[in-house]
């Protein structure tokens, strides 16, 4: 028993011991900051902070990589009745309601006059901070932001007799490029895309055509989805027809189908503007990118961003607020904002540092990246369908519209009714999610 | 309890479970206990606002025929990965048992399996069956003259695949059991019966069979929990429940409703019914089982 005692009062001395030398040794004020990038952007995303934190001495910011964009929202939500949580937390765009909602952050427009500064927003890319606004007001800052685009094998465009500068702009011309290039026996399949639930949302929106209602959810909270009617069925058709041709292989949720494309198994892709850099690299032949195929006849909207944005948690002190927003400013400045986009593909946030890389003639060099840019930068902007979708549970959502169309693809339904059973789905969650967070 | 042991310390022997009586209340019935509590209301994901609802999660897991067939699913695949992959593990194990050359390296070679992380096995059976790239699907296109297969498009296959890697992943921890009661059977009793012209097929009915089933009732044990619970690295890593939900068992669909999709009050609903369901297998397992089991010695 007096050893047990003994060892007890060790431990809590110990503890004590290390709390206090935690404290004297703190001078900087700590900014804990969490985020979801691995793999090389997790190299290029420390370079940036030990950068901030070498020139910025009254600052100390550390980076947690706490996981999947999922997994981070999840210990996020965790830590806070603990008030353990960080200053900044890194959220996917699907997140973004949850967030709003949540009572737990400090929106980012506030903090410059909380801090009595003025901060001119306008220097930031519009339809990126559209994408994050609430009645124009920024309520978190842009980070890492892509788009979806078409990535093409120029090489096998070439073996399958077709004009390796000529991709196709529309969903019947990928039909038909898709039939030559099987009848050419070059490929087995002809394209495969990511993430199939946000491509299904860039369909919507390059059309000009809402996913949900109250202007997509940015006007209020979201009754129902609209997108099961007929153009809504005919994506999914035309989808279920490409597939059941054998022109469409389906490819996984998120990055699987990358290394088909990488390997040349199939000759194009539709993928996230964000593995630019990725496939640039590790592939052999010459990458050809261009927009989203449209559906002929249809109004035009905008390609719409995806990716994550820096919330600051409610609560901190003045120190610690200036502290992280000294460090949001510092992300947003051209140099940095360059560096990440050339180390990423993600896009550079700021307009200035857009033009100093029109001006050092980064595009020219490769016009893989300017496709993007010319993507969101082409598009309308002033109606909600076009900036984006934002819903309470639109992650479980997601999930129900990727069900929904694996079972289109696989048979079990038929594809207007595998997007109806996905709506109602969907509908459900919304009516739930209006139950807890109605006024 | 013996009151000689600890003469004069009447309260001791309390006081020396107490530490794992408060480990298990605080880690195990503590948590069981709210997540019952927490089946009847939803809340935020912050908690910032709570609504009791009386039985309406249960009400909607029960009328959701997502839920109904991840039932059918989960009892599909654990009778897979138990029946399948325990008669496979005692065939093996009992061939590893014969004095043949190199048997070290075979035992090694069939056990290791076990040694590999969920996250690894994983990633080697989806690339092995990725659609596109894969071997799998390769061979059975020149085979088949063009048939694509794609188990991310088709759900039994898609079940049928991870089951195969499950069983797979377990291979090894089965064999090193069975291999370990397969050595304790004594050689007399075999050698008697050979020597009395039983073939070697009846011998093992009748006697090795029979001797093992000590171990056999650990390992049913084990694996079943193995299948309804451990699985969950595989799932994530190979399919995430997709295509489909076909591949989405229950433990995978109470972790994407409670930590992806934030809803607190569900998952705690479906883990009662998980706790529940468990506890009715486990009883008549353990019925049956030690009915049956025989313990020489």
């Amino acid at each position: 028993m007096k050893l047990r005692k003994n060892f007890l009062i060790i431990l809590v001395l110990t503890l004590c011991l290390l709390l206090s030398v935690g404290t004297a040794l703190a001078k900087p004020v700590t900014i804990t900051f969490w985020h979801a990038m691995s793999g090389s952007r997790l190299g290029v995303l420390e370079s940036i902070i030990e950068s901030f934190n070498a020139t910025h001495p009254d600052y100390e910011v550390t980076p947690l990589f706490t996981g999947t964009y999922a997994e981070t929202l999840t210990k996020y939500v965790a830590a806070y009745p603990s008030k353990t949580g960080p200053n900044i937390v890194q959220v996917y765009e699907v997140g973004t309601q949850t967030m709003i909602d949540s009572d737990a952050i400090t929106p980012v427009y506030q903090i410059p006059g909380m801090l009595g500064e003025t901060w001119d927003w306008a220097q930031y890319v519009i339809p990126i901070t559209n994408y994050y606004s609430v009645d124009g007001n920024l309520w978190s800052m842009p980070f890492n932001s892509s788009t979806a685009m078409l990535y093409y094998n120029k090489d096998l465009f070439e073996k399958a007799g077709l004009d390796p500068n000529k991709p196709p702009t529309t969903w019947k011309e990928m039909e038909e490029y898709g039939e030559k290039f099987l009848a050419s026996g070059v490929v087995d399949h002809v394209y495969s895309t990511g993430w199939p639930d946000w491509i299904f949302e860039q369909a919507l929106a390059i059309h000009d055509h809402l996913y949900a209602d109250n202007d997509n959810g940015r006007s209020g909270l979201a009754k129902k989805v609209v997108f099961n009617d007929d153009f809504g069925h005919m994506i999914f058709d035309t989808w279920t027809r490409l597939h059941n041709k054998g022109i469409y292989i389906f490819g996984g949720t998120e990055y699987d189908a990358n290394s088909a494309f990488i390997s040349g198994q199939i000759a194009m892709f539709i993928q996230s503007t964000s593995s630019l850099a990725g496939i640039i690299k590790a592939s052999k032949f010459e990458v050809g990118t261009s927009f989203y195929p449209r559906f002929e006849g249809y109004p035009v909207g905008n390609a719409i961003i995806g990716g994550g944005s820096l919330w600051v948690t409610k609560g901190q002190s003045e120190e610690e607020l200036r502290g992280v927003w000294e460090f949001l400013k510092y992300l947003g400045q051209k140099d940095i904002a360059i560096q990440w986009h050339k180390g990423t593909g993600y896009f550079p946030v700021s307009g200035a540092a857009l033009k100093t890389l029109l001006d050092e003639g980064w595009f020219s060099e490769d016009q893989a990246y300017l496709t993007a840019f010319l993507q969101i930068l082409s598009g309308k902007r002033d109606t909600a369908a076009s900036t984006g979708v934002r819903l309470g549970p639109f992650v479980a959502m997601r999930e129900d519209l990727v069900s929904g169309l694996e079972k289109a693809l696989a048979g079990v339904l038929s594809p207007k009714d595998a997007l109806n059973e996905a709506a109602e789905k969907m509908n459900l969650k919304l009516k739930d999610y209006l139950e807890l967070h109605g006024k | 309890m013996n009151e000689d042991r600890f003469p004069g310390h009447k309260f001791l022997p309390y006081l020396l479970i107490a530490p794992s009586i408060v480990v298990i209340f605080i880690f195990l019935i503590g948590p069981f206990g709210q997540s019952i509590y927490e089946s009847f209301f939803v809340s935020t994901p912050f908690g910032t606002r709570t609504i009791y609802v009386g039985l309406r999660n249960y009400i909607r897991l029960f009328s959701s025929p997502d839920y109904l067939n991840s039932v059918t699913a989960t009892f599909k695949f654990a009778a897979f990965v138990i029946i399948i992959g325990l008669s496979i593990s005692l065939a093996i194990a009992q061939l590893l048992n014969q004095k043949i050359r190199g048997v070290g390296f075979y035992q090694v070679a069939l056990i290791w399996t076990y040694a590999i992380s969920p996250t690894i096995a994983g990633v080697i059976w989806a690339s092995m069956f990725a659609p596109a790239t894969g071997l799998i699907p390769y061979i059975v296109s020149k085979l088949s003259g063009g048939y694509t297969l794609n188990w991310m498009t088709n759900g039994q296959l898609a079940l049928f695949i991870v089951a195969l890697a499950a069983t797979w992943k377990m291979l090894g921890y089965n064999i090193i059991f069975f291999l370990a009661g397969l050595q304790n059977v004594p050689n007399e009793f075999l050698e008697a019966a050979q020597i009395d012209g039983a073939s070697p097929w009846k011998a093992f009915w009748r006697i090795t069979f029979p001797m093992l089933s000590p171990t056999t009732s650990f390992l049913l044990f084990v694996n079943m929990l193995y299948a309804f619970f451990q699985v969950f690295g595989l799932i994530d890593i190979m399919t995430r429940g997709g295509p489909g939900n076909a591949t989405e068992l229950l433990v995978y669909k109470l972790y994407r409703d409670g930590f992806i999709h934030l809803n607190t009050g569900f998952a705690s609903a479906q883990s009662f019914v998980i706790f529940f369901v468990i506890s009715v297998v486990a009883i008549i397992q353990l019925r049956i089982v030690t009915q049956k089991t025989i313990y020489y010695r």
